[in-house]
């Protein structure tokens, strides 16, 4: 198993890996940077149209007490699932790409997921400055608001964790990427976030099933701090801390267990 | 201690692609297979011991193993059996450009591969002019490495493998790319590395470098490690084999030629006499092909005559591949009357003790003229070839090897500067 200690010697190297992949991402396009705006820009006013419009969902009251933005509301759920689904895309993505490296130079098989990891993170910062400033301008501020911050560095990690175990499997067999995408799809509806979770207690069984998401909680916890403005549940709080421990210990176990030998397939 | 590589019973299986599920499916209806045929073992059982400060070569044919053994030292691959010690900081140079990003400029590719050898930003800093100095890439260093050249691309990535201060330097036959003035600025500088103690590890074909740079060397074929130890030794009788394998190879040709039955063509001889066949043979007269600079070898013009003839004139030419005279004589240039030739089967020989043709690839041209040398009975030209190996005796460069001795004479009194001969031409 690779210690965490060895990967922090390599820290520069991560740092360097991250920026080369953000310098790089938007080399040759006109709008650039602005890319990363505009894609989640888009998506949410899709589904503000097509589920705050036309389907009629009600966003609840916000912290402020008289806001009922259903936008804002799906944003703050938006950001969290943003940066799990990217964060195991990334994860898949990263080791994939960093195979040619692996076979030509020695340095632990971790970094380059780490430092994927850390793009996404940034992206999910640039994001989340976004909707603390739209929460500021409709006066949707509390001291809650800064929970977004320990629950999104949660996120990366348990995303992270995942990642590390799907990016392996996918370098022996190519099925998993697109079963990746089709688990991402299902679990974006399977969590509420184009809906809330009191339109799922009308139905208790569905309820129940919500609750076994892990992110469930994730995105209920980002909702509660930043648009309710109340702090977490207990329950979100447990499940959130158990979920990425379990998945970040297990991810790291086995991919640094397994990737010397998987590094030889890609 | 630090540089010292130590690899112990190292054994590597790999797998080849078409025994592995690539999908689910696959996994499921290929489960219980017999999978021994389809392994193989890159490496088998190798030991070897490279001692800190040294430069050590691993010489082999393709597929022998050499950059598997490389990647292993490296830590890049995990050995199935056995362990590799290698303590020290380890930079390789595996492939070319390998860590470069194309579309990064050649300043970012720079900073991105010395932290993938382990170096700090504050340490790149402080050596990233001599890095670009070394590269002699100042003009493009702001530039994308898509558009650079190959030269270019290995040039910089050796220049950053050198300057990152390693204890181990791990290099694949990627110097070859660069031109030769780059290669004799590498090998300086690799010498200099190996002053300051830092041990080197190279795969390379280039027997040279092995002899004249390397103190230790390591032969594998086919993962098996055929031999260890001093370099020359090692270089001199992985030679030997290839030269061997070469001549058993040719002589399997020539049997095969020799059934087909290739008729001859005489140049403008009325059919006195014919030359059958220009052969080149080794020191005991058996047929060959290859010959190593410094043996014995001879030529042989094998004749059939018509007709009684007298006075006649044997004559050779080697040229090199490329159309270069090197060298050619005749009968009566050596005073010899060969007197009178009876109709049958007969061959000339021109007998050569050492061989001074530099490696490289030759022609032979035999031909039998009247003792005027003015009509030609038949004539070969340049259809025998001639393959020169590099020998055990060393070699200087060119086409021939001049014989003579070295004699430097330290300052002392008497010497003068002679004024130059006048020139005559």
């Amino acid at each position: 198993m690779t210690a965490p200690k060895k990967v922090w010697e390599y820290r520069t190297l991560i740092t360097n890996l991250a920026m080369r992949d953000l310098r790089s991402r938007y080399k040759k396009s006109v709008l650039g940077w602005l890319w990363s705006l505009i894609n989640p820009a888009t998506t949410l006013a899709i589904y503000t149209v097509v589920f705050g419009v036309f389907l009629g969902v009600e966003a609840p009251v916000a912290g402020n007490g008289h806001s009922k933005l259903f936008a804002l509301y799906l944003f703050s759920a938006l950001v969290a699932w943003n940066s799990f689904a990217s964060g195991v895309n990334i994860a898949m993505q990263s080791f994939l790409a960093a195979g040619g490296l692996l076979t030509r130079t020695y340095f632990p098989p971790e970094v380059p997921v780490i430092a994927g990891s850390l793009t996404v993170l940034t992206q999910t910062a640039v994001e989340t400055v976004i909707l603390i400033v739209f929460m500021a301008i409709i006066g949707n501020l509390g001291w809650t608001t800064l929970i977004v911050f320990p629950i999104l560095l949660l996120l990366t990690a348990f995303a992270f964790g995942i990642g590390m175990i799907v990016s392996l499997l996918n370098v022996r067999y190519r099925d998993v990427a697109y079963l990746v995408a089709l688990g991402i799809q299902v679990l974006f509806y399977a969590t509420p976030i184009v809906y809330s979770e009191d339109i799922a207690a009308k139905h208790p069984w569905a309820a129940d099933l919500l609750k076994l998401n892990p992110m469930t909680h994730f995105v209920g916890a980002m909702r509660h701090s930043v648009y309710l403005l109340k702090a977490p549940t207990l329950l979100n709080w447990v499940a959130m801390i158990l979920a990425t421990t379990i998945m970040t210990l297990l991810g790291w176990r086995v991919f640094s267990t397994k990737a010397p030998r998987y590094i030889e397939e890609i | 201690m630090a540089g010292s590589i130590e690899v112990r019973g190292v054994s590597k299986e790999f797998r080849l692609q078409a025994d592995r599920p690539t999908s689910i499916k696959e996994f499921v209806t290929r489960r219980g297979r017999d999978k021994t045929a389809t392994h193989f073992w890159a490496l088998d059982d190798v030991s070897i011991d490279i001692p800190e400060g040294s430069m050590y070569a691993l010489v082999g044919h393709n597929g022998s193993g050499k950059s598997t053994l490389l990647r292993c030292i490296a830590g890049i691959y995990r050995p199935d059996t056995g362990h590799v010690k290698a303590s020290g900081r380890i930079s390789t140079l595996l492939e070319l450009g390998a860590g470069f990003h194309p579309d990064l400029s050649g300043r970012e590719n720079v900073y991105l591969n010395a932290t993938i050898l382990g170096m700090t930003k504050k340490q790149i800093d402080a050596k990233f002019d001599e890095i670009v100095d070394f590269a002699g890439v100042e003009q493009f260093i702001d530039s994308p490495v898509k558009v650079y050249s190959s030269g270019m691309y290995v040039r910089l990535g050796f220049s950053v493998a050198v300057h990152v201060q390693p204890e181990i330097l791990i290099i694949d036959e990627v110097i070859a790319v660069g031109d030769e003035q780059f290669q004799r600025k590498c090998f300086d500088h690799l010498y200099g590395l190996r002053r300051q103690g830092v041990t080197i590890v190279v795969v390379t074909h280039g027997m040279g470098t092995v002899e004249t740079m390397c103190d230790g060397a390591a032969w594998l074929d086919h993962g098996v490690l055929q031999m260890e130890g001093p370099a020359i030794e090692v270089a001199a009788a992985y030679l030997k084999k290839v030269n061997d394998a070469e001549a058993e190879d040719r002589a399997s040709h020539r049997t095969v030629s020799a059934t087909s039955g290739a008729t001859t063509e005489s140049v403008d001889g009325p059919g006195e006499i014919e030359i059958l066949a220009i052969e080149v043979r080794d020191a005991s007269g058996a047929p060959t092909t290859t010959v190593e600079h410094g043996e014995g070898m001879q030529i042989a013009i094998v004749y059939r005559a018509h007709t009684a003839l007298e006075d006649l004139v044997f004559g050779h030419a080697i040229h090199t591949d490329n159309g270069v005279l090197v060298a050619g004589t005749n009968t009566q240039r050596h005073g010899l009357e060969t007197g009178r030739v009876e109709p049958g089967l007969g061959e000339a020989l021109f007998v050569i003790d050492e061989c001074p043709l530099i490696e490289g690839h030759y022609e032979v041209t035999g031909a039998i003229n009247d003792r005027h040398v003015q009509h030609t009975f038949d004539r070969r030209d340049r259809e025998t070839r001639l393959l020169v190996r590099r020998g055990t005796t060393r070699a200087g460069v060119g086409v021939v090897d001049i014989a003579g001795d070295w004699k430097v004479r330290p300052p002392q009194q008497g010497l003068t500067v002679l004024p130059a001969p006048p020139e005559e031409f």
